[in-house]
């Protein structure tokens, strides 16, 4: 989703019509309301994270410091040892992946490069479970240990613990190094082999190339990949919790819920922005550096060197390895506990959950779609500065860790609702009740919030791919505004909307601390039944919405693979 | 193009339904309930058969009071089923209660309702010590006890913070004073054999592992656990533990409620009264005994087989509003001795 956007090339024709039209444009004025639009759309989208400023900011001035000022250091530490993990792990695992299945040729590898992004289908807490029910002592690992040692409790052998610290890192690394994978996959695919084959000719070994030429010039691509997956660390919860973890994100958790104490949580969460902040900040960086140029006729994809059988069985292990555990391990405990679990009961606690898991992300992806579009059409080419940055700036939704969201979202939701039941009543003796905060208008608000850079990045990589030839062609033939958008924007967009919307409804399925925080009371989603069941010490009755979530998960990693098998 | 129209139709029939219930009529009264169904669910279906009231019913996890809160005036609910003290103190503290006006409440002992009537405990658990049956043979323990340097590396428990440890340490304030409690806590935790994670249950897998011999548990995991059938393997985990009940022979075991609490902008309240007298009713006192294995508290009922079967509850005599007045001091003792973070010296 962030992998960068070439711009095409636009054709000369329209260029000059293009300055026709820009020219008359600015005789109107009429480009001007733009900006007021996109600084709206921030204003809406950054709702939550002003209020929770403006309650930490509250509560310090009334002197309530004492919780967070206490939490604070370990939440950090134990937050940044995690996300440092992870990332390292992660980084290793992705580069040398993703190099081995570009650079050479080893059994299995036609299959391994695309379903190596299969983990991407598991969201981090299902991982947690699976994990735990496999390799904890009731576990089969643990059961096969002591039959064949004969022994009965912990104190007669060691064995890793899974729920701690590094257990946590060694889990979430297994299904989060798919970003790393895929952007340097596509990095090695982009990049000219040229360079390689420079390094080659001028007598380098294959290692020496991969740590003279191969990791600096991917250095950005790595970044990235890694900058993704601890954005996922900071933003996951169940995991953690689960784990006994006490990161920022589950420290916030129970500032608010075990302690109801909305400032000190407020103040937790506007640390957490700032340490996304700081995170997107060495991204942008990072990637401002990336100064590789390639000449679009030498972007040969690298030529696939075949490797001796001994090395080439290396390579397909560790690949392999990798798939299984981030893919294979909980695809297949989830199958197996689902399919004992089979049960009438179960079956329909998992068809109710379906089916309000699907209404949501189908109405979530409309919104954020819609919103998308918006968004695009705000920060198309030709938009002024201002507005491509207030885009930018309402598109970092999608940084913020759901609990962050929710947690900022509710009072200004229920203050929003006795404001309109207070008007309905003078103007009209009529109270709606809770329209926004107890319904799913909260989750759809959170929801947009959250992927409104997938839709619109999506959106804007296509709208630019297209250019503006036809949109000029609608005005020279006097078509304008929403019947411009109508008529030209939805049916030449249309493949991009598709894609956009199947990404965010996907997203929504296998969302959880903003759906569990901001859910219509009695309203349970796949993910939220999982999440209970799994915290009572009875994930095995969850294993069918778990199975679901992952096989729902599995619809863009297999159509971004069927769409994009060779970039052309 | 009929499905989408029908997915519309119901989309529109989902964002409607986050409303609906506030028109219930006066047949009916709101409940939002932290219980589990299949404990609460039989009790309501009895209530609708003998008042000819309907409950509608929606069941929440965590931060029930925060919502109710954040509704408002404009909330729906009735009534509200939850657990512990905490929350019950808290829904009180937070202005989200009302006095419930029925002489029902005479039947529950003084110390297990609120003075002014704001909430009321429906049943009580007792915050018991599982043992390991292989690895401790003391039958009797108290609460000192565990701060020996005995138990060094043998005991676990949920994190520190959760309202079900918080309860327990506020009562320790309440009885010991703070300073004396801070001292006990710290080495409490320096007898941890791992940070606290998990739940209950969790711990009691923990004693099954040998990682851990003595845990804090409630009462009632146990028996839920000994009669699994949907995950029959829990069966295994309980049976390698044993209750102890903690100061049975001096001050008594800390006990703890789950409650009812009647909303402040209850828009059917005289129903919401009438649940709640039903609730307290011996009938009903006796669903709650024999369903989730916890202690009736209106005196006469009698427990279940099961939980008279551990012995008898010795309840520790604090009234639960002291208990609850501590509370915030002990969430900070948690934070200060960095609890959470397991075992230091």
């Amino acid at each position: 989703m962030n992998s960068s956007s070439t711009r095409a090339p636009r054709t000369r024709r329209a260029a000059i019509v293009t300055t026709a039209i820009e020219h008359q444009k600015s005789k109107t004025g009429s480009g001007r309301p733009l900006p007021v639009a996109a600084y709206l759309l921030v204003l809406i989208m950054g709702l939550p994270i002003l209020w929770l400023g403006w309650a930490a900011i509250g509560a310090a001035l009334g002197g309530d410091n004492g919780l967070a000022a206490n939490m604070l250091p370990t939440a950090l530490r134990e937050t940044a040892v995690l996300m440092l993990w992870v990332g390292a792990i992660t980084g290793v695992l992705g580069l040398l992946s993703a190099w081995l299945v570009t650079h050479f040729d080893f059994p299995g590898r036609r299959v391994l490069e695309w379903a190596l992004i299969l983990p991407l289908a598991v969201p981090t807490y299902l991982a947690a479970y699976c994990y735990v029910e496999f390799l904890d002592f009731t576990g089969p690992v643990q059961q096969l240990v002591r039959f064949l040692t004969g022994a009965t409790t912990l104190q007669d052998y060691w064995f890793p613990t899974i729920k701690s610290p590094s257990g946590a890192a060694f889990v979430l690394s297994m299904v989060l190094y798919p970003y790393v994978y895929a952007a340097c996959r596509t990095f090695f695919l982009m990049q000219s082999a040229s360079i390689d084959s420079a390094a080659r000719t001028l007598g380098a070994s294959g290692w020496r190339t991969f740590f003279t030429v191969t990791l600096p010039l991917s250095r950005p691509a790595i970044v990235v990949g890694v900058t993704l997956a601890m954005m996922e660390v900071v933003n996951d919860l169940g995991a953690v919790q689960y784990f006994g973890v006490n990161s920022l994100t589950a420290v916030i958790y129970t500032t608010w819920i075990n302690r109801s104490n909305f400032g000190g949580a407020a103040q937790l969460a506007v640390t957490i922005v700032l340490v996304i902040a700081l995170l997107i900040f060495t991204e942008q960086r990072a990637r401002r550096n990336r100064v590789y140029s390639t000449h679009r006729d030498s972007t040969v994809p690298p030529a696939h060197l075949k490797l001796s059988t001994g090395l080439g069985w290396l390579a397909t292990t560790f690949c392999t390895a990798l798939l299984l555990a981030g893919f294979g391990l909980p695809f297949a405990e989830l199958t197996w506990l689902a399919s004992r679990s089979i049960t009438p009961e179960t079956l329909a606690m998992t068809a109710a959950a379906a089916v309000t898991t699907l209404e949501l992300a189908l109405a979530g992806a409309l919104v954020a779609v819609g919103i998308g579009l918006l968004a695009a059409k705000l920060s198309a080419p030709r938009a002024s500065r201002s507005a491509k940055g207030a885009v930018r700036l309402a598109a970092l939704g999608y940084a913020i860790p759901g609990t962050v969201l929710a947690l900022g979202l509710l009072q200004p939701l229920g203050q929003a609702d006795l404001w309109i039941n207070r008007l309905t009543m003078a103007l009209a003796e009529w109270r709606p009740g809770l329209i926004l905060s107890g319904s799913v208008a909260a989750l759809l608000y959170v929801y947009a919030i959250r992927f409104l850079a997938l839709s619109h990045s999506t959106l804007d990589a296509a709208m630019r791919k297209r250019g503006d030839t036809m949109l000029d062609a609608g005005r020279v033939l006097g078509v304008k505004g929403f019947a411009l958008l109508w008529r030209v924007d939805l049916p030449t967009l249309s493949p991009a909307l598709l894609a956009a919307g199947t990404l965010v409804f996907v997203e929504i399925v296998k969302e959880l601390p903003a759906t569990l925080l901001l859910r219509p009371l009695g309203v349970e989603t796949l993910a939220t039944l999982v999440y209970a069941r799994a915290n009572v010490s009875l994930f095995a009755e969850a294993s069918l919405p778990a199975l679901g979530i992952v096989v729902v998960g599995l619809i863009p990693v297999l159509l971004s693979t069927h769409f994009s098998q060779r970039p052309s | 193009m009929i499905g989408s129209m029908r997915t519309l139709a119901a989309l529109a029939a989902l964002l409607v339904g986050g409303t609906s219930l506030a028109y219930a009529q006066s047949t009916e009264v709101n409940v939002y309930s932290y219980r589990e169904p299949g404990l609460i669910q039989p009790l309501l279906d009895t209530f609708a058969k003998e008042t000819g009231i309907k409950a509608n019913v929606l069941f929440a996890g965590d931060g029930l009071i925060e919502r109710v809160e954040a509704e408002g005036e404009l909330s729906p609910v009735d009534v509200i089923l939850t657990v512990d003290i905490g929350n019950l103190a808290n829904a009180k503290e937070r202005g989200v209660s009302q006095p419930i006006g029925s002489p029902a409440l005479e039947r529950v002992p003084e110390a297990y309702r609120d003075p002014e009537g704001n909430w009321v405990a429906l049943s009580l658990r007792a915050r018991v010590f599982y043992a390991s049956k292989d690895r401790v043979t003391e039958t009797a323990l108290s609460y000192e006890d565990i701060a020996k340097p005995e138990w060094k590396g043998r005991l676990c428990t949920r994190p520190g913070d959760h309202v079900y440890n918080i309860g327990l340490i506020a009562n320790r304030i309440a009885v010991w004073g703070l300073d004396a409690t801070r001292e006990w806590l710290g080495k409490v935790r320096d007898n941890l054999a791992f940070p606290p994670n998990g739940n209950d249950r969790a711990q009691v897998k923990s004693i099954l592992e040998g990682t851990c011999d003595l845990a804090i548990g409630n009462t009632y995991y146990m028996g839920l656990m000994l009669n699994n059938e949907a995950e029959p393997e829990q069966k295994d985990w309980a049976a390698a533990a044993r209750i102890i009940y903690p100061d049975a022979d001096g001050a008594g075991t800390q006990v703890n409620v789950s409650g009812a609490i009647l909303a402040k902008y209850a828009p059917n309240k005289e129903n919401g009264e009438k649940l709640i007298e039903f609730l307290l009713s011996d009938a009903a006192q006796q669903i709650y005994a024999n369903g989730n294995y916890e202690y009736p508290v209106v005196p006469g009922v009698k427990a279940s087989d099961l939980v008279e079967s551990w012995g008898a509850l010795n309840a520790n005599k604090t009234p639960l509003t002291d208990v609850a007045s501590h509370r915030a001091e002990a969430a900070a003792l948690v934070d200060e001795l960095k609890f959470n973070e397991g075992a230091q010296n």
